[in-house]
């Protein structure tokens, strides 16, 4: 049984990764990703990762993925499909991956550590529990956590910064672009995110914001 | 059975904490509405962080300990890289105080950003676990990727940023997967555990697997430390990015990742060593060759330092060849000298691309002699050190280097470095010419540089157009640079200082040699 749902995880997840390289449209590698992502998350349910397994389904098969589906949708692109830029790259690509299919290959097979042709290595209960896993984020991990959850902090406003340059660098002065204050963050205004603001009436508020604020520093 | 939470010594992880507070409140501190606040109060913020890590890190000086878990080591050579890392940073903030990068990104969001980039090199340097190698390594990365694509009116900003998050991004993922390797190979993350297990395990050590993992890793630092076969998107990104962010990647960025490379390979994967010198030796002449004669026919300044500085990690590299005490003794110092002597020809670039027409071609520096020594002065004495003539700090430098590797047993490395700082002196020596022989040239636009300017920042000060003075220039580029020829002339000054009396800095890179505890 498990050797079963091995290969068919395996073979879930190569044609996946090809499928993402391979097919044109920008959606359809989307979809080709999920489907690789979620043949991933069966191969670690054989090797007894439940709570990796279900992370992968939820956090990457299920929020990631539905992002990347509405950054698609939204930019497009179906229309013009991806090309390679010119016969040098799309022939030393292939050939450098090729190189390095080999190199881990050889590294797979050639390995000789005794738990590769055995069973592995053996299992222990409670082994990749959620417990477990909390509990080595708390301690021998904790560092790593921590950096890690800066680090999420930091690309977050570099993307804003990215995503910011966009919008009317060209038609309106830098000193025109609006800031936010450290008042504005705990004065909510009323009405964001509500009807009344998509209908545009929050913004004739808003302009008569802007010219007071132009007169104060 | 209760977890038991790790003992944490704040006193060893405060140049981190410093760093970590310091980017919140300077990100916050963006957000202030005064214009002027927001200009200046940012960046004395970020001073005061990064001066506030430089001193926590002098405190821990001496120490040597593990802390959090065995995740970081607090030991010399961290501490003394991390002052490299503050003093590349400040330089940057003082050099950016008048660029149009913090300005069109934000202030706040660009000098944290900058914080960020140093804490990630801090982790990244003091690492002692493949998780806290990768994660200083992408921390140290991203903040770098959206800086350099912060000069938001120029199109070759973000195909610098572009070029750096792509490359940078395959970089980060062969590391990623060498580091899963060896994983895979000892079992252990901690860096002891990997040497025990290297030691301890017959065969191991030419097992497949670890062979692979050790190639994919030495792919990776390759592609940070721009060393050749993996150094092509140096020049292009070196020459989009703002050329304060440009001084900062040049030489921090260098220095965390040679700090890890050696404190991997020496500690962890010392038992190795007979496998990774082979190819790090290989790496290291290819980029000596490659460095130097790629920039032979450069006319971009930036440019022609990006090429020198593949051709310095070739000659860095074979410091971590050697793989003993004095090969780290000479990386440390080289990794200062290459900060002093790159800060100032930077800073130089940077006031000239204010000062002229010409952005920075080589051209911008004609005639510099004779117009403002302030500024060519530094410049000479920055090429004549990164070229290795003695009476500068690249001097000793490079004979530090090469005396490791001839006591290493590789003096065939220490003829190719010599045989490229050879080939190097024709393009060092084409800036030096051009600053001091030949005429001002006639510019497009308008006079470059006004007679009054003689070059004291004080005079400099006095014709800056902000004060009313100084009005033959452009309407948006001011005349003097008082800043960028303080760090010019500071940074210069040092490079001369270390090249007569380099006993101070040698004493401070023998302790951070020794820290690794190599013979």
């Amino acid at each position: 049984m498990a050797e079963v749902v091995f290969f068919v995880a395996s073979l879930g997840a190569i044609g996946g990764a090809v499928g993402v390289v391979a097919l044109r449209n920008p959606f359809y590698s989307v979809l080709a990703l999920v489907g690789h992502l979620l043949s991933l998350a069966a191969l670690f349910l054989l090797l007894r990762a439940e709570f990796v397994a279900a992370a992968q389904v939820v956090v990457y098969a299920g929020a990631v993925m539905v992002l990347y589906v509405f950054v698609v949708a939204y930019i497009g692109g179906a229309d013009r499909p991806v090309r390679t830029t010119g016969p040098g790259l799309g022939l030393a690509a292939p050939l450098f991956a090729g190189a390095l299919f080999v190199e881990l290959c050889l590294a797979m097979l050639g390995s000789g550590l005794k738990a590769i042709d055995a069973q592995g290595a053996p299992y222990e209960a409670g082994f990749g529990s959620p417990g477990q896993i909390g509990e080595l984020f708390l301690t021998r991990f904790l560092l790593p956590f921590e950096v890690a959850s800066y680090l999420l902090l930091i690309a977050a406003v570099g993307a804003v910064i990215l995503a910011r340059r966009r919008r009317g660098l060209e038609e309106e002065g830098l000193e025109d672009v609006p800031t936010v204050t450290v008042a504005d963050l705990f004065r909510l205004e009323p009405g964001v995110g509500t009807q009344a603001e998509s209908g545009g009436m929050l913004q004739d508020r808003r302009e008569r914001d802007e010219r007071e604020r132009k007169g104060g520093w | 059975m209760t977890p038991e939470a790790p003992h944490i010594d704040w006193a060893g992880l405060s140049p981190i904490v410093a760093l970590t507070a310091g980017g919140i409140v300077v990100l916050a501190a963006g957000l202030f509405r005064g214009a002027w606040l927001r200009r200046y109060g940012v960046p004395l913020l970020t001073l005061l962080t990064l001066g506030a890590t430089a001193g926590l890190s002098i405190w821990q000086w001496g120490e040597d300990k593990a802390i959090v878990s065995r995740a970081l080591a607090v030991d010399d050579l961290a501490m003394f890289l991390n002052l490299l890392f503050c003093a590349g940073a400040i330089a940057a903030v003082v050099l950016a105080l008048r660029d149009s990068s913090p300005e069109e990104s934000g202030h706040g969001e660009w000098h944290a950003l900058l914080i960020s980039s140093v804490l990630g090199m801090t982790v990244l340097a003091s690492a002692q676990n493949l998780v806290v190698v990768f994660l200083g390594f992408e921390l140290l990365s991203i903040p770098l990727y959206v800086m350099c694509a912060t000069n938001l009116r120029r199109s070759k900003s973000l195909e610098s940023g572009l070029k750096y998050l792509i490359v940078g991004s395959v970089g980060s993922a062969t590391l990623l997967y060498g580091l899963a390797m060896i994983y895979g190979a000892t079992g252990a993350t901690g860096f002891e555990q990997i040497a025990t297990a290297l030691s301890s395990q017959a065969g191991l050590i030419d097992d497949p697997l670890t062979l692979t993992g050790i190639g994919l890793i030495v792919v990776g630092f390759c592609f940070k430390v721009s060393a050749a076969p993996f150094h092509q998107w140096t020049p292009d990104v070196y020459e989009g990015a703002p050329t304060p962010v440009t001084a900062f990647m040049a030489v921090a960025t260098k220095a965390a990742a040679f700090g890890a490379f050696v404190r991997l390979f020496d500690v962890a994967l010392i038992d190795a060593a007979t496998n990774w010198s082979p190819l790090l030796a290989a790496v290291a002449v290819a980029s000596i060759v490659v460095g130097n004669v790629g920039a032979l026919t450069q006319t971009s300044l930036k440019r022609l330092l990006a090429w020198s500085s593949i051709a310095q990690a070739g000659y860095m590299l074979a410091a971590v060849v050697v793989a003993d005490r004095e090969g780290v003794e000479a990386l440390a110092f080289y990794l200062a000298v290459y900060l002093v002597m790159n800060l100032a020809a930077f800073a130089v670039i940077v006031a000239r691309e204010r000062e002229t027409p010409f952005g920075d071609d080589i051209r911008s520096l004609a005639g510099l002699g004779a117009s403002r020594p302030a500024l060519a002065w530094p410049m000479t004495l920055a090429m004549l050190s990164l070229a290795g003539i003695p009476a500068t700090a690249g001097f000793i430098g490079k004979f530090t280097l090469i005396g490791a590797t001839v006591d290493g047993g590789y003096t065939w490395l220490g003829v190719a470095i010599v045989v490229g700082s050879m080939l190097s002196l024709y393009y060092y020596l084409r800036v030096v010419a051009a600053m001091w022989l030949s005429d001002v040239p006639v510019p497009a636009a308008r006079e470059p540089v006004p007679a009054i300017a003689g070059g004291s920042p004080e005079l400099d000060a006095a014709a800056d157009p902000e004060d009313g003075a100084g009005q033959d220039a452009g309407p948006d580029r001011p005349v003097s640079q008082a800043e960028a020829t303080a760090v010019a002339v500071l940074f210069g000054a040092a490079t001369l200082f270390f090249g007569i009396l380099p006993s101070p800095l040698f004493d401070l890179a023998r302790d951070a040699g020794s820290a690794l505890g190599l013979l």
